[in-house]
């Protein structure tokens, strides 16, 4: 099967934000498309000259309320189906964990859906939600926390009680904060059961270190640690009208559904809201290159090389963005795909990613599996290829390819009134200005192949290189050792 | 933490349930049945339409009734090498100059297949000998011989052009996969490319060339390490459905043996495609802001041009009657994990849509049997999954059954939890609420799925191929809801019996300290 590469890497990126990155990498070539959509008939049958006018399509447009007592609400009708979503961002996440007890966010998300509210016991909830087949999902992730509901119309009303009551009531269950606690330590066990699992986890300790909150674990103790009134603390002190921006999207009027969410949140209390704030790692932990292997019984060297890298906010993103698209972002039409996959034949997964976010240093890296015998010049052509970004200008083509990519797939960031208002709720979580995009396609427009290089020089450093290579150890510390000082990161037994 | 239910085959009961309700929720807008334009060819080629004017896009999915059960003994993954293969363009897309080419690929792939033998004969013999494997100046000189004329075919290639044409076009979501059953080519596009699509498809139906083909055989190996060899859940089911069919081809893994991979020729993948990838085994549905009177158009000006294959071969193999139970065990450095599978008739029989209900009562959502009994109440299991249909829907299939067990409780105490809801089955009639709840489930998946222009494509194209018709789905959910209590208890009674089950372990075992052996030569 013919996977697409995502160039991102599992586990260390929200779902959300890599929704949102490529957003911000699609929206920006409009205005070149003038230049690219030229009449169609020059060889009509030829696909390689075929031409065709941009899509036109304006999308429709989000309403924005603020309730009293802070709620922000975005709201878009679309009535073809009798579905009605509602997405919440809330302002927590385990950035707050404390450090003897990580993971406390997770299980305060989970067993705010499983353990019960106020007013309904926990088997209650999930009886008349299946019946409903009403769905209602929670969870915390690093920097904000979500929590859905999606339910035919004609349960709205209930199914919105029970979603709201789980929010702001949750009972926390001892039976069921039991069994999470269980859950989360077999998970534990099991999470050094794939190579894949063990690089992803690894590779982001190697970057930020094992106690920074992009890269640190739960560990049995620290869950062994978590108490129900933890879990009930942790709800009271971050889950606030005034830190939720909520999202309605389906067939319901406007009108009827403000005055519904006024009656299932408009009573509820301002609280406290802290704003996110994650520590920035040191140069000096960032800036030295090393290389590491995990011993694990494998077919196959599971790669990862790469360095911190930029916010999303830096002047410099979208230049990087670009240049790792063109390397290893843009799965088939990337370097990284015909050189290593397609020419070379050495990988079936392979090319780079981009993850930043504005809270923190993001991650740029290159990633792959490759058999033993072929691991040495796979990294062999990670460095060569990233040198090479570095030390010449991309082709025109290129960058014409990329551009057009971005400004023909455009139309689909917009394909539902959810992705519509996702958007501007991520946006407006994060402190983005409503012209964020605007000013993101501005520089993309302007973008030369001297600002890409630039970008690739600055960016792109082989002297801050991490190396994480997950495998048959004796043979990889070989393999490895014309990159630098070959370490083992010995794994703990989890059980 | 396993996913087979929806990540290993289609959600048959998903799909079913989907558009059968779908119709009564659409106000003001026809059914379903209505709303989809089917136009046949006459080289055999099936085209279903539905229009979906919310943006200016579209979602199209290619489907070919061929897939593992296809394949030959020694051949095994020829037919996901195929799907691969067409990626490498045409007589025109991806190549600078074909005709001088043409006369390259000749030869390499004369050169290639002598090697291949070659090299094989002379490790046999070395592992009978007792010696390491020494090439022979014959080979050697194969070897170099065929190595100049890789680097001279690479001279003629624009690699990936067919993928990088969809993307500069703004095409997202291009993909393929192979099954058992079927193959599929989707993508979805801005609405007016689609003459792009025909271009491209009906080239790559008519005209395909196997370029690069060595390379991509060791991007497939790559590719079973990843997905089988270091994945402890695919090495559990690759063994433990080898294990529950021993006749039928269902019992192959689709990816292929890796001694079958590295032996397979550019002569066999050839012919493979000229037996299968005819426009009469194809079906394409499109589902979008489309036109159907222009695409039918379309179509028959690019598609309708390309002749009929001949009728595909006939499936002869059956598998016979399991004739008591059968346990298998992988030892890998990994959690425990089960696997329970009981052969079953498949889709379009009476008793499938029986396995459907006890499907969904056995482990759809929090509150069905298994999930409360072994997760919530015993706290024996960390998850437990089932799926209904393992591993294809064209031949008699497997209920699956899959657990991980929750430290410290052993396999065995999950197992025996599970026998026991499975014996509930048979000597309890359900509940009304339970079937209330699958029905409502079904009908609210149904509306769901309306929401992706891709899964209704996807799901009309599925069903044409594998039931014969797309018309299928109307049907499933009334057959479904007139399954009775009755019904449930005599399939349990008659099925999930201990002589009819295939029991698959994951046993931890401690890794070994050992250096990889490096046989497989890069080509």
């Amino acid at each position: 099967m013919m996977r697409m590469m995502h160039g991102m890497e599992r586990g260390m990126v929200r779902r959300r934000r890599v929704e949102r990155q490529s957003l911000l990498l699609l929206v920006f070539l409009c205005l070149l498309q003038a230049a690219v959509g030229v009449a169609a008939d020059l060889a009509p049958n030829d696909p390689r000259t075929m031409r065709f006018p941009t899509v036109e399509f304006n999308p429709p447009e989000a309403d924005r309320v603020v309730l009293d007592n802070g709620m922000v609400v975005y709201l878009l009708e679309d009535h073809e189906l009798p579905l009605v979503t509602i997405n919440a961002t809330l302002r927590t996440g385990s950035w707050l964990d404390p450090a003897e007890k990580v993971g406390l966010a997770g299980m305060t998300g989970a067993v705010m859906r499983t353990g019960g509210s106020a007013s309904m016991s926990p088997d209650e909830v999930d009886e008349e939600l299946e019946q409903l087949a009403a769905t209602v999902s929670i969870g915390f992730g690093k920097e904000s926390g979500s929590a859905s509901l999606d339910v035919l119309k004609k349960d709205l009303k209930r199914g919105l009680q029970i979603y709201a009551d789980l929010l702001r009531r949750p009972a926390f269950e001892q039976s069921r904060v039991e069994l999470a606690k269980l859950q989360a330590k077999e998970g534990i066990r099991r999470r050094q059961d794939s190579p894949g699992s063990i690089v992803g986890r690894e590779f982001a300790k190697l970057l930020y270190g094992s106690t920074h909150p992009s890269a640190r674990e739960t560990s049995v103790r620290s869950i062994d640690a978590i108490t129900r009134e933890d879990l009930v603390a942790f709800h009271q002190q971050t889950v606030h009208p005034n830190g939720i921006i909520l999202g309605v999207t389906g067939d319901f009027e406007k009108a009827d559904m403000l005055a519904m969410l006024r009656d299932a949140f408009g009573d509820w209390a301002k609280g406290t809201v802290p704003a996110v704030t994650i520590p920035a790692v040191a140069e000096a932990d960032f800036k030295t290159g090393m290389v590491r292997f995990v011993n694990k019984d494998t077919s196959q060297t599971h790669l990862r090389v790469g360095h911190l890298t930029i916010k999303e906010t830096d002047p410099d993103y979208v230049a990087v963005a670009i240049a790792n698209d063109i390397l290893g972002g843009s799965s088939f039409r990337s370097r990284l795909f015909n050189d290593v996959r397609t020419k070379r034949g050495l990988a079936y997964s392979v090319g780079s990613g981009l993850r930043a976010s504005v809270y923190d240093e993001g991650v740029w890296l290159m990633r792959a599996e490759t058999k033993l015998s072929s691991t040495q010049e796979v990294v062999n052509r990670f460095v060569a290829n990233m040198e090479r970004m570095r030390n010449e200008p991309v082709t025109d083509t290129e960058l014409e390819e990329a551009k057009e990519a971005y400004v023909n797939s455009f139309v689909f960031s917009f394909t539902s009134a959810s992705s519509i208002v996702g958007r501007l709720m991520d946006l407006e979580y994060d402190g983005l200005p409503n012209d964020w995009l605007q000013q993101i396609r501005d520089k993309v427009v302007k973008l030369t192949k001297e600002d890409i290089q630039r970008a690739a020089k600055a960016h792109f450093n082989l002297e801050r290189l991490r190396i994480l290579a997950v495998g048959s150890g004796d043979a990889l510390s070989k393999v490895l050792a014309g990159f630098g000082e070959v370490k083992e990161i010995a794994l703990v037994p989890e059980s | 933490m396993i996913s087979i239910k929806r990540a290993r085959t289609m959600g048959v009961l998903l799909v079913a349930g989907l558009l059968a309700a779908a119709a009564p929720g659409l106000a003001g807008s026809p059914s379903l049945a209505d709303r989809v334009i089917e136009h046949k060819l006459s080289n055999g080629m099936t085209v279903l339409m539905v229009e979906r004017h919310q943006a200016p896009i579209v979602s199209v999915n290619m489907t070919f009734g061929v897939g593992g059960v296809n394949e030959q003994v020694g051949q095994t993954g020829l037919a996901h090498l195929y799907e691969h293969m067409a990626f490498k363009g045409t007589r025109t897309v991806g190549t600078r100059d074909y005709e001088r080419e043409q006369a390259v690929l000749a030869d390499l792939a004369m050169v290639g297949t002598e090697l291949d033998r070659r090299e094989h004969e002379e490790a046999a013999r070395a592992q009978l000998e007792g010696k390491p494997v020494v090439a022979s100046p014959e080979v050697q000189q194969l070897q170099r011989r065929f190595k100049e004329l890789q680097e001279k075919a690479s001279e003629y290639v624009v690699g990936n052009e067919m993928a990088l044409l969809y993307q500069r076009h703004g095409g997202v979501g291009l993909n393929a996969s192979t099954g058992k059953d079927i193959t599929r080519y989707v993508i979805s596009l801005p609405a007016n490319r689609l003459p792009l699509w025909a271009a491209l498809e009906s080239d790559r139906m008519a005209h395909p060339v196997l370029r690069e083909f060595y390379k991509e055989r060791g991007v497939v190996m790559e590719e079973r390490r990843l997905r089988t060899d270091d994945s402890p859940n695919g090495l559990l089911y690759e063994t433990f459905t080898s294990t529950a069919f021993q006749a039928h081809q269902y019992g192959v893994p689709t990816i292929g043996w890796g001694s079958d991979i590295l032996s397979l020729t550019p002569a066999a993948t050839e012919a493979f495609f000229k037996t299968y990838y005819g426009p009469n085994n194809a079906t394409v549905a499109i589902v979008g802001d489309i036109n159907p009177k222009e695409v039918i158009a379309l179509i028959e000006q690019t598609f309708g041009k390309i002749p009929a294959a001949p009728p595909i071969p006939p499936l002869v193999t059956e598998e016979p009657p399991q004739r008591g139970e059968r346990r298998v065990e992988v030892e890998w450095d990994a959690e425990p994990a089960l696997a329970i599978g009981y052969h079953k008739p498949t889709i379009g029989h009476p008793d499938d849509f029986v396995f459907d209900v006890i499907d969904e009562v056995l482990t759809e959502g929090v509150t069905s049997r298994l999930y409360g009994a072994l997760v919530r109440e015993k706290r024996l299991a960390a998850s437990v999954l089932s799926d209904t249909n393992y591993p294809g829907v064209r031949a008699p299939n497997l209920f699956v059954i899959a657990a991980t067990p929750l430290a410290p409780h052993s396999v065995a105490e999950v197992e025996a939890a599970i026998y026991e809801e499975l014996d509930r089955l048979k000597t309890e009639p359900i509940s009304a609420k339970e079937f209330e709840r699958v029905l409502n489930g079904l009908d609210a998946d149904l509306v769901r799925s309306l929401r992706s222009n891709s899964g209704l494509a996807s799901q009309l194209a599925f069903y044409h191929t594998v039931a014969g018709s797309w018309r299928y789905v109307l049907n499933a959910r009334d057959r479904i809801a007139a399954v009775t209590p009755a019904d449930v208890q005599r399939v349990a009674s008659r099925y999930l019996v201990k002589p009819n089950r295939t029991v698959g372990v994951l046993v931890k075992k401690a890794p070994d300290k050992k250096v990889a052996a490096a046989s497989e030569v890069t080509r």
